[in-house]
């Protein structure tokens, strides 16, 4: 081992790890009693996948294949400490700028070759921080990784950089088999439809438009996991089919974004069905308004503070999103409230009992005064073509926003002219999508917020064209420091200084719970959720 | 006069040398018109991604071919379909003819089915309905006629899938074999079969009804003419009078809407294959619209052309089989 490393653990970071050791133990008593092995779990998703390997993309239904495939060096507990997976132990430097990986030994690929540091070095620097969309963000400062022998990977970076470990589970950062992908056209690799990995099930078919199935991996590293000896993902383009499917049985388990959440509710008090807590904390969405922060006359802070006033959150949540999710205060999730990051204190509220008579007086005092019919301006609202949530969204704002004298016309468009309107033309007013935080600020909101993130042509970067100084450094400040009060401080600095000149509005943290059959136990066990490897999910007979 | 054989190949061969160009011009103008759509497959791409990067965008847009200009992009469409080399999907990570040909046979079978289904009953219920006119069965017959025209099929598979597969459980609610069960020979058949039974039979309730309207008119009209009155008065017998005289003839405006029908085969039924999440063409079409996946939607819209093109000279070569009357020029 390199002598220059000091191996260094606090006792926070001790603590955690018992902890960690210790719910991780008592996860593993209780599912040991009620596990039952074998069975053929059906999941149903959409849209399909349009490839399997989600080191290359990091669409949703990719990224739900792709981690049953493959393992991540790292796996998180539910409060997001990281937790051993192909890495079995790591340490990082005093300075931060050397991370020791040791590698779990007898790995072995699906193939049959054994698993080695090489892999490590080749999927992330080659792949995954090439051409997955968050390679970047989650690897950026890695400048190099050394692999002195075959079960240790040591990265180099650039700056310390808290947020690495954060970033690289087998969602966002899944080790590849070397041996197949060294060499050749990554993008085009046969490997990326019929997938090989380490992970708990092995790639064994994939029936265009029609389903994808896994199969147990029996030489998993894990021992006696998984439980399932099949996974299968049926895809069905009608969302009143999907419901249908789930409700006779031919499916156990429906995605969050599969069913509708009205449905979800209807489908959740059938007595063979039930909701599966939990798995969206390592997201930690937050369905927000982008609004066009250079154009008139929303260019103008209290003009958008005023459109923040005007929006009934809990009702959003209540009617519209039928209780899977809640509102929201600002640009940083409570997800992130045990690790410290979160606060809501010392912040501007939008949820007042007189939030309308201070939406109408902020407009008054912008130079917006009502005019002939009670209007002050128009706007036009782009419904996101996320599905019919967000189009009931789009007419609750219209009526919500004609309450304080904004006229607001719904726009609707398909993805690609939609993707191309708000992040490349920036030809709109406002718009509605939901935006990941991650595992860390840092790897997901941050984009919507820094001038450096203002792309055209991007999506999902800082399409608001909102830019602060102030801000721009508070992020910088979060990205590299190591001290966990001061960097929790910053936090709250960049939750206060943007809720006050709410440049988005924010409206839900959305829970996005899955649908499953009473017979599933042991589906969420991770705050990855459904883009976790499920090696602990089995089917009751 | 010529053998009407050798003529009918004359005619043939001339109608598919005006086919080429009839081609091109189809070919281009849907290229031009697909075009038109706003945003391309990699901001589609970057969209279901949730994000991207630069160095991203300009590795795929280079690789989907669309740094070149459009007149460009063009010329080397055209001159890739014309050799019948339909390109490849960076989308899927395939060619887009193995696409398109892993997506024809599970089309063909729903719309086959749904052909043969909607032709032999529609056109039974037609002629029932005009030959026991005024009675209620043949009320009975246009009324449900009506009914299955005016039904939107979405709503109708839906109702399907809910009284037959949710409520009853006599069928699968959707796919086109049980997945997983890994059957074959026969048994495979089978699962298709059955898999297969409600949106055959959803597909086929529209031209069902049309084929029921067009045959009953066609019959009464027919019934009404002098050579009826003949086949009478010489004293041919009800039946024969109907599947030897009337049938014959009754059959035309069934062959034109028989060839509206196959000429949309390709194409699929988008709605049918959503609902019932059925692998077909319609979807793949559908899907790859969305996704700006254009070269794979061209390709499946050349297919689709070219079908209707040979469709339509095999019925009107048809048409002289049924009714020698008919000359081909």
């Amino acid at each position: 081992m390199n002598p220059s490393i000091q191996s260094r653990l606090t006792r926070a970071a001790l603590a955690a790890g018992l902890c960690c050791f210790l719910s991780l133990g008592a996860g593993l008593a209780s599912s040991v009693q009620a596990a039952t092995q074998g069975g053929t779990l059906v999941i149903v998703t959409t849209p399909e996948p349009n490839l399997l390997t989600n080191a290359l993309s990091s669409a949703v239904t990719v990224t739900e294949v792709g981690t049953k495939v493959y393992d991540g060096l790292l796996e998180y507990d539910m409060d997001m400490r990281p937790i051993p997976s192909l890495a079995e132990s790591w340490e990082v430097s005093p300075d931060g700028k050397t991370v020791v990986f040791k590698l779990r030994r007898g790995v072995t690929w699906h193939d049959g070759r054994p698993f080695t540091s090489a892999d490590v070095q080749f999927s992330l620097l080659q792949v995954v921080k090439q051409y997955h969309a968050r390679g970047p963000g989650n690897l950026g400062p890695v400048t190099a990784i050394e692999t002195p022998d075959e079960h240790t990977a040591v990265f180099h970076l650039e700056h310390p950089y808290p947020p690495l470990l954060k970033g690289l589970s087998s969602a966002e950062a899944p080790i590849l088999p070397k041996h197949l992908y060294e060499g050749t056209d990554i993008r085009n690799n046969p490997a990326n439809n019929a997938p090989v990995g380490t992970g708990p099930f092995m790639f064994k078919s994939w029936d265009r438009g029609s389903a994808i199935t896994l199969v147990r991996n029996p030489n998993y590293w894990r021992e006696g996991r998984p439980y399932l000896d099949r996974l299968i993902f049926r895809f069905i383009g009608d969302s009143g089919t999907r419901s249908a499917v789930m409700e006779n049985g031919e499916a156990q388990v429906a995605t969050f974004g599969s069913i509708v959440p009205a449905e979800m509710k209807r489908l959740a008090s059938l007595p063979n069905l039930e909701i599966a807590e939990g798995g969206y904390e390592a997201l930690a969405p937050i369905l927000s308004l982008e609004i066009n922060n250079k154009k008139p006359p929303l260019d103008n802070r209290k003009v958008r503070q005023a459109i923040a006033y005007a929006i009934d959150r809990k009702f959003v949540a209540d009617n519209i999103w039928f209780g899977f999710g809640k509102p929201a205060v600002g640009p940083i999730s409570s997800v992130y409230a045990s690790s410290g990051i979160f606060t809501d204190s010392g912040i501007v509220r939008y949820d007042t009992a007189d939030r309308i008579e201070r939406a109408k007086r902020l407009l008054d005092e912008a130079g917006y005064p009502e005019k002939e019919g009670g209007v002050r301006f128009s706007l036009i609202h782009d419904v996101s073509p996320y599905g019919e949530d967000y189009r009931r969204l789009g007419e609750y704002l219209r009526q919500a926003l004609g309450k304080i004298g904004i006229k607001v016309t719904l726009r609707n468009e398909d993805w690609g002219a939609w993707v191309r309107r708000i992040y490349t033309d920036y030809d709109y007013d406002f718009t509605s999508g939901w935006f990941v935080g991650m595992g860390d600020p840092t790897l997901g909101a941050q984009r919507l917020y820094v001038s450096r993130t203002i792309k055209s042509g991007i999506p999902f970067n800082n399409a608001t064209r909102y830019s602060d100084p102030e801000i721009d450094e508070l992020w910088a400040r979060v990205a590299v420091e190591q001290d966990t009060a001061k960097r929790n401080e910053a936090f709250h600095q960049i939750q206060r200084k943007l809720t006050e000149d709410s440049p988005l509005v924010w409206l839900l943290e959305l829970h996005m719970v899955s649908l499953q059959s009473k017979q599933v136990k042991g589906l969420i066990t991770s705050p990855l959720g459904m883009r976790g490897g499920l090696y602990e999910a089995s089917l009751e007979k | 006069m010529r053998r009407p054989a050798a003529q009918r190949w004359a005619y043939v061969r001339a109608r598919l040398l005006q086919a080429i160009p009839t081609i091109i011009v189809i070919v281009s103008c849907n290229f031009f018109l697909l075009h038109l759509a706003p945003g391309d497959p990699v901001d589609v791409l970057m969209g279901e991604a949730g994000a991207a990067t630069e160095a991203i965008r300009d590795q795929l847009r280079a690789q989907f071919g669309l740094d070149r200009s459009l007149v460009e992009q063009y010329f080397a469409y055209l001159g890739a379909t014309l050799s019948f080399d339909l390109g490849y999907s960076y989308r899927y990570g395939s060619t887009n003819l193995e696409l398109i040909l892993g997506r024809l046979s599970a089309t063909l079978i729903l719309m086959i089915g749904a052909f043969g289904v909607s032709v032999v009953l529609g056109s039974i219920g037609g002629l029932i309905a005009a030959v026991r006119r005024g009675t209620a069965t043949a009320g009975a017959i246009m009324a449900a006629a009506v009914v299955s025209y005016a039904s939107p099929l979405f709503w109708v598979g839906l109702m399907f899938i809910v009284v037959f597969a949710v409520k009853l459980g006599w069928f699968p609610t959707s796919g086109i074999a049980r997945i997983g069960a890994d059957y074959t020979g026969w048994r495979y058949a089978l699962d298709v079969a059955h898999h297969a039974v409600l949106p055959v039979l959803t597909l086929s309730l529209f031209y069902m009804a049309l084929y029921a309207r067009l045959m009953r008119a066609a019959v009464l009209e027919n019934l009404k003419l002098a050579y009826v009155v003949t086949a009478r008065a010489k004293g041919l017998s009800q039946g024969k009078i109907m599947l030897r005289h009337v049938l014959r003839n009754a059959l035309l405006p069934v062959l034109t809407m028989a060839g509206v029908q196959i000429s949309g085969m390709l194409g699929g039924s988008v709605v049918i294959e959503s609902v019932f999440g059925w692998p077909g063409l319609g979807l793949l079409a559908f899907e790859s619209l969305f996704a700006r996946d254009l070269n794979l939607l061209l390709g499946i819209l050349f297919l689709t052309c070219i079908l209707v093109v040979l469709t339509n000279i095999v019925v009107d070569v048809a048409y002289t089989l049924v009714d020698p009357r008919v000359v081909l020029r």
